[in-house]
């Protein structure tokens, strides 16, 4: 990889630091067109990455690249990207102009401060799949909370303070602990103060997984502290639906499509290389914890009356799945949580998009207030409808791939006494079977919002019988009734990538897998290590590669 | 009058260390230093004109000035002799702006009590 | 075949002369049969965005379907002179991981065709009847033309290409493509109108009880992937066929070998809505008519008869038959009770619904009771005479502004050119019943009814009593069904308009047809036939009735074609993996005749001709009895005078057993209740938590604060004095080093 081509995430990360400075210093007038154009530039770059990454090695790091910030303290600005790292930096980069375009009419006020912000959100975004060195991985991290903070405070719906304050202190508290764990896994790779500080992530996963079992599990449980707030995992979802609920719609999208796969792919980078023995240990334990949030959250999300509120909750019951997958710690579980980040991205991004465009023109999100909107918008509804059944995870569609992979990969995982298709893993039918009721119950709610919203008899909120919503037109944002071209530009993108990746997705598959294979590797190996003891598994263990 | 103040400990301590000089040792000075800062601080605890608290803050400065050179000739370097200087430029500075501050306050309030302003009160 | 069990002995595994000479590179020109309708879906989905006013949809989709159905008839026509071989051709790679390169280390699910007898038995009469439907339905939907029209087009388009995936597809996860993409396309339909809380609500139904199967579905994939390590049939049933999984281990008398085939089954039970998943189906007459004549009745509903036909092979390793037990045993039940609550119906198009229920509870026990081809069979004529009766029920509806109801409508038969409308009727009618001889439905009934009494109770379990449980429902489906006839078409001529559907729309009607007028004037006028003329159809729902009416006559010489497999039907089920060797099928002699049961005696099916004949008649001499002769007017009949002795049954009956009540109080309810209750947990618990942990730092500052006074001197008393208490440390610190 030449020094020139190294260069493009670093550009990809000074584009929208620049652009928001840019953005701060211009009129306010000029705000959405300066971001709109840096997000599209990022596209662009990201693009010309995703040309000229080298997919047939998607394993090892491209554009890598190392400079010493702080060589004394081992700190390096070291980034590079691997092939799962490569999607959700195209992820990023394809949510972040739709973002901008949906804010045009949504932003009133003090476009600057909400453009420039939004801008700067990218960069962190960015830098934690980038990263490879862990100060930096932290630090962008950490600070993609500030912006998200301003975001949410200065632009969300009536109880945005108090969702921002807890969104921020919540996951930075638990960062804070997870951040515990990683400097003891730094720790311990300077066996003990004898070598030099560092904290390339390669290196500190050798020395972790030297660590003993019980270290692994503290470590492990550090982690998952701070990630699984991020995720987030069932008991410590509670910021979610109230941050995604209070935030602007730009916010949320990202907040759904970006921010939450910084946990989940925070999960997969550190925790699966790092503990290996103490995942295979506590595997059965997650995997339980997210089997409840798949139930607990899609039943919660049946009885809201909040429209935003429910998709926010469906969050915590799809990244119950996504999870299930990864600690199947096989293959298929592996792929199937890493496409359901994009997928996820994609289809509850489009969701909230929708639900923006309702709000903006009824300034409610109550499914009391309003019903049968399919009637008055037909496009609008037609959209929801996609989006819904993308979610609802309909083959054909991008959700079904992912959900069918993470069931599968629960199944497989130590199914190997039942037939050739199992794999090496601690989960096994029971957890998919239980988890696969999620379906039932994400058609409930899903199919109760949209026989709510969508379909019925058509009550428009605000209309208390006179009228039949014509005057939607005097309003001074002056939005039709129905989606604007704008609106549909910005959905269409979406709608197509759920297509896409659900009628194709094997090209994806295909280079993700050495990438995964990489990823849960170690663990397959301690996997091995912990059932080669059962009788009846060893010899199929044993012809295993 | 600071700058008189350490010609004499220079001179009086050229000879050599731990030589004392006539009845001048390092004790003196920083009795000397100890005195003024008590005095200081008792002035700023007690008082509750703005003006004499801040002229309380100088003497304590002064007071850290004298144990500084006392000690920079007693160790026969300049270090606390720089500090010192730092000291005075910056107190010089802080004084134009506490002074300006005390004039605001007064004009904000019409009165040079410390008591007035006890609006961080827990 | 010589186990020693001697009582399976005449029973093989699946189709020796069937795939095992399987073709993988077949021909890809057979993509065009389900690419065609997913092209027309589009184009449908275009001129919505285009706003077009026009019949186009329809146009288009006549034509894609036809252009389909031919290709069908090609592939099938080239299918048949290479020796009904199968073939298999793959488009591309749909899903496919890899971790390894042994066996069952790679999953793979290909967009790929699997084209056996089965596939293509059920391809010809979907695409067929779906062209002749949606011929139908261009011009049943014509009030909707600019409005609906293009999204009804696009979604019955799109409904066929599902279809022809679940029925084509190489494996079973594109088969589930299929299964979820026909389930979408029934909310999508059944849900039409869906400003009618009604229709949404029985959308929802069918798509949230459909999932419950799917789930069965869907892990059933699982099981049989983790399994065999595959989910291609050819791998897979040849797997089966050697009874060894993918490491070459012997099957017989693993758990899966039961576990699979039920878990299939719950998928099948939830798509063909048996029970106890039935209840949908009926809801889902809310969708227009065509939708109900193609997706309720004829095509989709059978899915689940073709999963296990399709599956057979899994279903017979089990030597104790446990899965195919359960499937006859709720086929029957299932026909029972659906013919129970049919025929307390006064909705005909409610009655049509739960006849198909009941039918498809033939099936099901058909299937259960080994004889795959009779229940393709039944699957093939149902297909014709109950598309029939739905799109005859239908042109009533549509021509009586929407009434259904059998006591407000009589001799419609008689009335200015209701003729063709009557007399299909009563095809439909006569092939429900069982008419003898000249009706393929009661061909197709019989097989399975002489196998229920053929097959020993010894392989499944209380066989006989499946065979008289289903004779029973003959007789009442051949009451229920004349019921309808009786009352609505012939009699008394007597009308009452109902409430139009499209009553909401009809200031857009102006240049509908010369009946729009009065269609208009019975929607907004309310004051029933003073000024309501009936509508009758036109030559689309004539042509199309009439040409389903001599289908049903044409299936009649396919049970005689062939009479090696039991007719075409049979010769196709025979070159696919739905074959089993039905017990007795070759009139075994000896030692296993005598195992075989008998009726009074006899062989079961030579005199099942004659004895569901006679139900048959039986059920309609009653219905005649009760509801023709000696009627005066529409709503009553001399039933009403029999109802009171019956006390309360009839009422159970009309509402449906009160399963629907019971689901309520039993699942959704206590679900909601739960739901709740994680909601108010959720909120006050874990999140009171949360915040709790917020509230200790605030309150531990309230318990400092007031150290803080504000006071400037405070401060630097404070101040002075910890220095001071730092000094006197630092000085007792020193003071002990020193």
């Amino acid at each position: 990889m030449s020094t020139l081509l190294s260069l493009f995430p670093l550009v990809a990360m000074a584009l929208p630091l620049l652009g928001a400075v840019l953005i701060a210093f211009r009129p306010p007038g000029r705000a959405h067109r300066i971001a709109f154009g840096v997000s599209l530039s990022v596209l662009l770059l990201t693009f010309g990455m995703m040309q000229r990454f080298d997919w047939d090695h998607g394993a090892t790091y491209q554009f890598a690249n190392s400079f010493a910030v702080l060589p004394e303290m081992g700190v390096h600005l070291s980034y590079g990207v691997d092939a799962v790292a490569m999607w959700l930096v195209i992820l990023t980069a394809v949510l972040q102009p739709i973002c901008v375009k949906a804010s045009k009419t949504a932003v009133t006020e003090n476009h600057r401060a909400f453009y420039a912000w939004l801008t700067a959100l990218q960069a962190p975004m960015l830098g934690v799949f980038f990263a490879r060195d862990l100060v930096f991985f932290y630090t962008c991290f950490e600070f993609t909370l500030v912006p998200m903070y301003v975001l949410i405070s200065l632009f969300g719906s009536t109880n945005r303070k108090k969702a921002a304050t807890k969104f921020f202190l919540y996951t930075f508290t638990g960062s804070i602990i997870a951040l515990a764990g990683l400097v003891y896994v730094a720790f311990t790779a300077t066996k003990n103060g004898t070598v030099a500080w560092t904290f390339d992530i390669d290196t500190l996963a050798s020395a972790a997984r030297g660590m003993t079992l019980s270290e692994q599990s503290w470590v492990l449980l550090a982690l998952m502290c701070g990630f699984a707030v991020k995720v987030p995992l069932f008991p410590v979802h509670t910021w979610l639906p109230l941050a995604h609920t209070e935030a602007p719609t730009a916010g949320s999208v990202v907040l759904a499509g970006v921010l939450l796969k910084l946990g989940t792919y925070a999960i997969y980078r550190f925790v699966l290389p790092f503990v290996p023995a103490a995942v295979v240990e506590y595997a059965g334990v997650i995997a339980t914890i997210c089997v409840i949030g798949i139930l607990y959250g899609g039943l919660i999300c049946w009885v809201q009356r909040d429209v935003k509120k429910l998709v926010a909750y469906s969050s915590v019951a799809h990244l119950g799945f996504c999870m299930l997958g990864m600690f199947a710690l096989n293959m298929v579980g592996g792929v199937g949580s890493v496409l359901y980040m994009i997928n996820h991205g994609l289809s509850t991004g489009a969701l909230f998009l929708c639900i923006g465009m309702i709000y903006e023109r009824y300034h409610t999100r109550s499914m009391q207030e309003m019903e049968g909107l399919a009637k008055a918008m037909p496009v609008w509804g037609f959209f929801m409808v996609f989006f819904t059944m993308a979610s609802v995870g309909l083959p054909g569609l991008n959700g079904f791939v992912s959900e069918f992979m993470c069931l599968l990969g629960a199944f497989q995982s130590g199914a190997i006494g039942i037939g050739r298709g199992g794999t090496l893993g601690t989960l096994g039918p029971w957890y998919a079977v239980i988890a696969g009721s999620g379906m039932i119950v994400a058609a409930i709610y899903l199919l109760y919002m949209v026989g709510k919203v969508v379909f019925g008899p058509l009550r428009e909120p605000g209309d208390h019988g006179h009228g039949h919503g014509h005057e939607a037109h005097a309003e001074p944002n002056a939005l039709p009734r129905d989606l604007t071209a704008r609106e549909i530009g910005v959905l269409a993108p979406l709608a197509l990538g759920c297509i896409v990746l659900g009628v194709v997705p094997t090209p994806f598959i295909k280079t993700l897998e050495p990438s995964v294979a990489a990823a849960i590797s170690h663990a397959q190996v301690a996997a091995k290590g912990a059932l080669s003891g059962q009788p009846g598994v060893h010899e199929i263990a044993e012809a295993r590669p | 009058m600071n700058t008189a103040l350490s010609n004499l400990c220079l001179a009086a301590t050229t000879s050599g260390d731990f030589a004392p000089i006539g009845a001048l040792t390092l004790y003196h000075f920083l009795f000397v230093s100890a005195a003024m800062f008590a005095v200081g601080v008792i002035g700023f605890v007690s008082r509750r004109n703005l003006i004499i608290m801040f002229l309380c803050t100088e003497m304590m400065f002064q007071a850290a000035g004298i144990a500084l050179i006392a000690f920079s000739r007693y160790h026969l370097n300049h270090t606390g002799e720089v500090f010192v200087i730092f000291v005075l430029t910056i107190a010089a500075a802080e004084a134009a702006l506490a002074l300006a501050l005390v004039v605001w306050t007064f004009r904000r309030k019409a009165t040079l009590d410390a008591a007035a302003w006890s609006e961080m009160a827990g | 075949m010589s186990e020693p069990a001697g009582i399976l002995g005449f029973m093989t595994l699946a189709a020796e002369g069937g795939h095992g000479a399987a073709s993988s590179g077949g021909p890809a020109w057979f993509a065009a049969v389900p690419l065609l309708p997913l092209a027309a879906s589009i184009l449908c989905g275009l001129t919505i965005a285009f706003r077009v006013k026009t019949k186009l949809p329809a146009v288009i989709t006549v034509a894609a379907l036809a252009v389909s159905f031919g290709v069908t008839v090609a592939g099938f026509l080239s299918w048949s002179n290479a020796g009904h071989a199968t073939q298999i051709a793959d488009i591309y790679e749909w899903i496919g991981v890899s971790w390894g390169s042994d066996a069952g280390q790679t999953l793979s699910a290909k967009f790929g065709f699997y084209m056996d007898g089965l596939s293509w038995l059920w391809m010809l009469f979907v695409t067929g009847l779906a062209t002749l439907i949606a011929l139908y339905a261009s011009e049943y939907m014509g009030h909707d033309v600019g409005k609906g029209y293009g999204r009804f087009f696009a979604a019955f388009a799109l409904f066929v290409f599902s279809m022809a995936c679940l029925v084509m597809g190489d494996n079973l996860i594109l088969l589930y493509l299929g299964w979820e993409g026909v389930g979408l396309c029934s909310y999508l339909l059944i849900g039409y109108f869906f400003q009618k809380p009604s229709a949404v609500a029985a959308a929802k139904k069918a798509f949230i009880v459909n999932r419950i199967g799917d789930l069965g579905l869907a892990v059933g994939i699982f099981l049989t992937f983790v399994t065999f390590g595959t989910v291609e049939y050819g791998p897979l049933f040849e797997m089966v066929r050697q009874g060894v999984d993918a490491a070459g281990r012997p099957l017989s008398g693993q758990w899966q070998e039961w576990v699979i085939p039920c878990l299939l089954m719950i998928g099948a039970f939830g798509k063909s809505a048996q029970f106890p998943l039935y209840v949908w189906l009926p809801d889902a007459m809310e969708g227009p008519t065509p939708v109900s004549a193609l997706i309720h009745a004829a095509t989709m509903v059978t899915a689940g008869v073709y999963l296990i036909a399709r599956t057979m092979p899994l279903f017979l390793l089990d030597d104790s038959h446990f899965a195919l037990t359960i499937v006859a045993w709720t086929g029957t039940i299932t026909a029972l009770l659906a013919a129970t609550i049919g025929m307390a119906q006064f909705d005909i198009k409610r009655i049509m619904a739960y006849s198909t229920v009941s039918q498809l509870g033939y099936m099901f026990a058909g299937l259960g009771v080994l004889t795959s081809v009779g229940a393709a069979f039944h699957v093939f004529t149902h297909a014709f005479f109950k598309a029939l009766l739905f799109l005859a029920c239908g042109a009533v509806m549509h021509g009586f502004a929407g009434q259904l109801d059998l006591r407000r409508l009589s001799g419609v038969q008689k009335m200015p050119g209701w003729r063709i409308v009557g007399l299909t009727m009563l095809v439909g009618c006569l092939n429900l019943a069982g008419f003898p001889l000249i009706t393929s439905g009661y061909f197709s009934k019989d097989m399975i009814l002489a196998q229920a009494f053929t097959t020993p109770g010894e392989v499944i379990a209380g066989s006989r009593w499946i065979g008289w449980i289903l004779l029973f429902t003959a007789g009442l489906t051949a009451y229920y069904t004349f019921r309808v006839y009786f009352r609505v078409f012939v009699g008394p001529q007597h009308f009452e308009p109902g409430e139009e559907l499209h009553a909401a729309d009809h200031d857009h009607h102006g240049g509908h047809d010369d009946h729009g007028g009065h269609a208009r004037d019975a929607a907004h006028g309310h004051d029933g036939a003073h000024d309501f003329h009936p509508h009758p159809p036109g030559w689309a729902i004539n042509s199309v009735l009439v040409i389903l009416a001599a289908c049903s006559f044409l299936a009649i010489p396919t049970y005689f074609m062939m009479t090696e497999h039991h007719g075409w039907v049979g010769s196709m089920v025979h070159s696919s993996t739905a074959f089993v060797e039905s017990p007795g099928s070759h009139h075994v002699e000896g030692a296993h005749a005598e195992r075989l049961g008998t009726f009074l005696g006899m062989d079961p099916h030579k005199v099942m001709y004659y004895v569901s004949g006679l139900v048959g008649f039986i059920g309609i001499g009653i219905a005649w009895f009760l509801h023709l002769s000696g009627r005066t007017g529409a709503a009553t009949s001399r039933a009403d005078a029999l109802l009171p002795m019956l006390g309360p049954v009839p009422r159970w009956a009309q509402n449906k057993w009160y399963v629907d009540e019971f689901y309520e109080a039993v699942i959704r309810l206590p679900l909601w209740v739960l739901a709740s209750l994680f909601h108010w947990f959720d909120k006050l618990v874990i999140d009171g938590l949360v915040d709790l942990c917020g509230l200790l730092p605030r309150w531990f500052a309230r318990a400092i604060r007031p150290s803080q006074s504000g006071v400037l001197q405070g401060y630097a008393v404070g101040m002075a004095g910890g220095l001071a208490v730092i000094l006197v440390i630092v000085l007792i610190v020193m003071g002990a080093n020193v």
